[in-house]
Formats: C-alpha cells, structure tokens, sequence
C-alpha cells in the first residue's frame, strides 16, 4: 500500500520550509544531515544560520550555507548547500540542554514559516521537533505545533497520520480518554468529517473519497446496547452526509474496520479518538507514518519523533521521518500546484 | 472411551451463521477426530445443515445427556437439543430460536463439565442479539457462564492469536462508563487472571503488559490521570506479589513489543484496545478462551459472518485453532489438580496493604 511519492515533473522545483525546532535537539542536525545530500526540491530551513554552521562544524560535515531570497526563483541544491531564513537566537545554544531563553526563537521562526506559507512564498511547511515543556516553563502556552499553526491562522485542525495510501484522521486528539465522548458532537464531528473530505479532494487530489468511520463504542454500540453515541450523534452526522452523496461509511466496529478486507475499500478512515486510529498505523507496517494537519490554509507535515536531546551533534541519527514528512508535503505542493482552481 | 484423550464437548452456536458448516468441517478432518473424543451439542437439523453446505457426512451415535461424554464407549456423540421451530430458522437471520439453542448447548456443556464427563468446551459462533432474543440477560456469554458457575472473582475473555494473549479489565461496556469501572482492585483481578490463565496453558512465568487508558500512558497526567492514580499502583501491587507484569505503557508501542515476543500477555484496559491490534496482527488466527471459569471455553474469535453463512467459504481456521488450543488446556488436568481454582483466585483478592 505503500506508494512513492510523486514529484512535481515541471522545471520550477517546490519549496518547502523546515522548522528544526528545538535548537538544542536534533532539529539542527536534520537540517544539515539532509543538506549533505542534493535534492530536487529546495528547501529552506527557517533557523539561526550561526546554530547550523556550528552543528555542521560539530557533524563535521562541510555545507555552504545560502541565504534564502524570496525574490527568486525555487532553485534545487547541490550537495553541501544548505539554504537558510536566518532567524536570530535568545541566547548561544549547547547540545541537549534547552534554555527558555530560546523559547521564543523557536516560535519565531514558526511564525516566519507559517506566514511566508499563508502568503505563498512557500509551497508547504515541515517542522521538526519542539520541547513542549522549555516554552511553557518560559511562560509561554504551548500544547502543540498543531493547536499553535491553527490559531495563528484562525484555523480549526483535524489531524491525520498517513502511511502510503493508508490514511487515519482523528475526530479527538490529545484529551484524557474520559473526556471523549462527551467531546465528540455532531456539530464537531461534522465540521472534521468536512475538513477531511475537502482536504481529501483538494490536498491529496482524491475526486471522490471514500471515508470509513469508526464507532466510538465496541461493536459500534452494537444498537445502543453498549453505548448510544453511535445513535445519537455518529450516525446522523453520516447520514446528512450521505444525502449529499458523499461516500462515508459506518459506524462501524473498530476492530473489523482495521481489517485489510475494509481497508482496501477507502481513501481514508476516522478514527474517534487518539489510540483507537494511531496504533494501527505504528503496527501495521504499513511503512513510515507522517502526520498531516488538514484544515489549515498551508500544508503541514510533521516528523514523528521528539527532541531526542542526547542524540544532538552525535551524528548517530536517523533522517528517514523526516524525508517521509518531506516526500509528503511534496506529494501535497504538487497536488496544490497542479489542481485547477475552484 | 479412551482415557488418554481429552473429552471434548463441541456447541453447535446459531444455527444461521456459518457455525453449522464449521462444525462439520472440524469433524471431517482426521487430525481433529484423532485429538479428542467428541461430544457435539445440538440440533440434528441444524448438523444437517452443516452437512449440506460442506457435502460431508458425519457418522454420530446419537445418545442423551445421561450417558454422554466419559460414559459412552462411542469417539463421536451426538447429543440431539430440541429446540421448537430450529429447523426453520433461516439462513442469516437472528431469531430467537437460534439465541435460545445457543445458550440451551452451553449450559448443557457446562453441566457435563460439572459432571465431569467432558474435559473441555468450545463452541462455535454465537450472536448477541439472537441470545438476547432468546432469553439471555448478560452482554455477554462470559456473563452467562459465570452466573451458571456461581463465580464472583474475575472471569473474562482473552484472545489469543500467532501466540500473543490480551485479556481485558472491561469488554462489552460503554466507552463513557469504562473510566469509573477501572480500580486497582479490578486490574489486579485482571492481571492475576492473566497469570494463572497463562501458567495453565503452559508458561511457566508469563510475561505481562498493562496497557494505558489514555493516549501517550496520559503523558505525566497532562492527558488523564488514570497511569498515576490506578494503572501504576496496581502494577506495583502484583509485582510485589512476585507476578512478572510491567506497564502502564501506551497502546501504540506496547503492541509491537507483543508481536516481537517481549510479552506473553497484553492486559488491556476496554475492548477496542486489544481487538483491533489483536484482529490485525492475528489476522484470520485468533481464539476466544473463556478464562476464570472451572472448564477451559474456547470459541474463534470472529462472529457467525451472516454475509457469508451457507457459501461454504468461511476459514476454518480460526475455528480448529480453537478446538486444538481446547484439546491442550483440557489434557491431563486430573493431574493438573484441574482447571481454573476459584479459591486460589479467591486467596489473590486478599491483597498486601
């Protein structure tokens, strides 16, 4: 199921920008890790040019570093190029230690990203990992990258994790499991089931999506013996769907949903909450997970691992979540790029 | 009747799912007439059935409830069940006929485990809503079995496939309600249950895994405070009592830990936890065994495929899956010193302050 992304075949590359993150994590070192190699896109990390020059020096892998011009055009980079939004540190940087100093960095340069993508300048937004605790304890709210993009662009999030053509959204995400009946409404789920449709259509350039639901319940509330949220607040929210003619189907039984006899049949499929969807992406092998932020007015990939704090300037890590995340949000830009418009 | 074989009391299930065909083709297969001596429970006409949708015929010595099992010189019984009106239950239909067969067959099973005619039960597909219809007042066949056998410690299904357990803390329960049916009490119940269901299936120190209740093992209790306040002291409480059982992990990386084989056994904290990861990676494999009971209970791990029934195209699989795993536990269980021992289990409840 596990298909290779599509790259844009036209002369112009994409571009994309990549948020390392947390400066005293690993971000940094992606960035240079993935600059050694050429590319066929360009990519622009949006970080402290003197941070990666060090953490290349540290890696002892030679880049020459390319200040990012908005004003020309996508260029794809050689080897050893590596192309920068320079964006100023609080304070110097040591390897595995964050300081709440740079908190504000790291949102800086969030910013920067997201809004040179709102106002077109890039094709689409990756972002590396953040220490979610260093800004809090800075005194700055922070519950996520996802809840943080939403609001700096008044925008509602769904969020997804798609391996290959096996995509899981999520109609609740990070709440206590208690909390999640009663948070999932039919005004909620219908606003994520239209979220994920047109992101469907309009993202991943599926014509016509088929979508499987899950119940919230075992067997789906087997007729509202085990539950009613299925009664009361699923099935409706499907069936005015349907009247439109939209192809969603359940609720269904979680456990034969995610069975490969189900599967074969959609594009994408609603989970209810948080491990009743992402486990089966982890476990499955259906290779390599990115999540996705639907519903927003820029494309957001996401790598799938944290900070890793005593990795930074080791060299001894992996860049294969972040190509993932890369390939994706190419496969997305070309969607975009190609899409006639609405 | 052999000695060394275990007896093994065989439940029709509903007559309209595909447990008719199933039946049959488990008795049509050498391997399994050779493993047990047999005891099938239920309707001729719907054996018939069976038999007519596979074309094979089964040779039966039809005998009562009075001299089945251990008494009958026969290796294959039949012990006909009337039931008014089962020869015209349609074909993927629930009906009350059906729910009322079904739960007729398991108590007569229970009985002659009582009675120690038979060893070991498993019973083919059921459906909740025909035994609901029929006169069942549990969610469940485990709540039905328990009230027979009068149990009050913890009984509970476990699925079984490609070698990996899950046992469950709730199973046919509401989401919104899973939360206040989670104590300490409960999950130590549970965990103990893995332990002496695992020992007497033949582990000597099963490895248990406590899954999380909420997302990320509720984070430090940013995301729920389950972990911190139920799942973790419980956990302590059985390693103290010497158990090998680690956790509360989250979901998502706990199973694949399982399918690597750090772990025996999963206990999970609701159903969809365990079923969708266990329905996945044991894909078209897996066993119910009813655990807790004084009888090893096994049944495949799949429902009575309405879509399907009559096609003769169901895998058997998951249904001689169940039978053998039947055979092994029900073997030699008088010097086992017997089944499952309510009073030990009893002794465990009394938990170290």
């Amino acid at each position: 199921m596990v298909t290779t992304p599509t790259l844009p075949t036209d002369s112009t590359p994409l571009r994309l920008a990549f948020t390392p993150g947390e400066p005293a994590g690993i971000g940094p070192d992606l960035a240079v890790l993935l600059a050694a190699k050429p590319r066929e896109y360009e990519l622009v990390s949006v970080a402290s040019r003197a941070l990666l020059e060090s953490r290349a020096d540290l890696l002892g892998i030679a880049l020459s570093l390319r200040e990012f011009d908005p004003t020309a055009l996508p260029q794809a980079d050689d080897a050893g190029v590596l192309c920068v939004m320079d964006t100023a540190l609080g304070t110097p940087v040591t390897c595995g230690e964050p300081h709440i100093d740079n908190a504000s960095y790291v949102l800086n340069c969030l910013d920067q990203a997201v809004d040179a993508c709102v106002n077109g300048s890039f094709s689409g937004l990756v972002t590396g990992p953040v220490q979610k605790s260093i800004i809090n304890d800075a005194g700055i709210a922070f519950s996520g990258h996802t809840e943080y993009i939403a609001e700096r662009t008044q925008s509602s999030p769904v969020m997804m994790l798609a391996a290959g053509d096996f995509r899981v959204a999520l109609a609740t995400t990070h709440l206590p499991l208690s909390k999640v009946a009663s948070a999932i409404t039919q005004r909620s789920l219908l606003q994520t089931c239209r979220i994920l449709y047109r992101d469907l259509q309009d993202r991943f350039g599926i014509t016509s999506p088929r979508i499987l639901v899950c119940g919230l319940n075992p067997h789906a509330g087997e007729g509202g013996h085990l539950g009613d949220e299925e009664i009361g607040v699923i099935t409706p929210v499907l069936d005015q769907l349907r009247a439109e003619e939209l192809s969603f189907t359940g609720p269904l039984p979680a456990d034969t949903l995610f069975t490969p006899r189900h599967l074969e049949h959609a594009d994408a499929v609603l989970a209810m909450y948080h491990d009743q969807g992402l486990p089966v992406l982890k476990y499955a092998g259906f290779g390599t997970a990115v999540n996705v932020t639907l519903g927003l007015p820029l494309i957001r990939t996401s790598v799938d691992h944290g900070t890793a704090l005593d990795l930074a300037g080791s060299g001894k890590i992996e860049t294969g979540s972040l190509r993932a995340a890369i390939n994706m949000a190419l496969e997305l830009a070309h969607v975009e790029a190609t899409r006639p418009a609405r | 009747m052999s000695t060394t074989k275990p007896v093994i009391g065989m439940v029709q299930g509903d007559p309209a799912g595909i447990g008719s065909e199933l039946m049959v083709k488990l008795l049509a297969d050498d391997e399994v007439r050779q493993r047990a001596d047999i005891v099938v429970i239920g309707a001729p006409s719907v054996f018939k059935r069976g038999e007519d949708i596979t074309g094979h015929t089964i040779e039966r010595q039809h005998t009562s409830a009075f001299d089945a099992g251990r008494v009958c010189d026969a290796a294959l019984q039949h012990i006909d069940l009337a039931i008014d009106g089962i020869a015209d239950v349609p074909l993927s239909q629930v009906s009350a006929a059906g729910g009322q067969s079904s739960l007729n067959g398991l108590k007569l099973a229970f009985e002659l485990s009582k009675k120690k005619r038979i060893d070991g039960i498993c019973f083919m597909p059921l459906n909740k809503e025909s035994m609901h219809l029929g006169g069942n007042p549990y969610m469940d066949e485990i709540g039905f079995a328990r009230d027979y056998f009068g149990i009050d410690t913890a009984a509970s299904e476990f699925n079984i496939a490609k070698g990996m357990w899950n046992g469950r803390v709730t199973s046919h329960v509401a989401m919104k309600d899973v939360p206040a049916m989670l104590s300490e009490e409960r999950i130590c119940q549970s965990i103990e249950l893995a332990d002496s269901t695992l020992r007497m299936a033949g582990y000597e120190r099963p490895r248990i895994v406590v899954a999380a209740y909420n997302p990320h093992a509720g984070e430090g209790g940013i995301m729920g405070r389950e972990e911190i306040d139920i799942i973790r002291p419980a956990v302590q409480r059985m390693q103290e009592r010497q158990v090998h059982v680690s956790g509360p992990f989250p979901a998502d990386t706990l199973w694949l830990k399982v399918r690597d084989g750090e772990y025996d056994v999963v206990v999970t904290m609701y159903h969809d936890q365990g079923q969708i990861a266990i329905k996945l990676l044991g894909f078209d494999q897996g066993v119910s065994l009813l655990a807790g009971l004084p009888v090893p209970v096994t049944t495949p791990a799949h429902g009575t495929a309405f879509d399907i029934a009559g096609e003769n195209k169901a895998n058997i699989t998951p249904a001689r899956n169940a039978f053998m795993m039947c055979c092994d536990l029900s073997e030699g269980l008088a010097e086992k010193g017997g089944w499952y021992d309510a009073s030990r289990a009893a002794d465990n409840k009394k938990l170290p302050e």
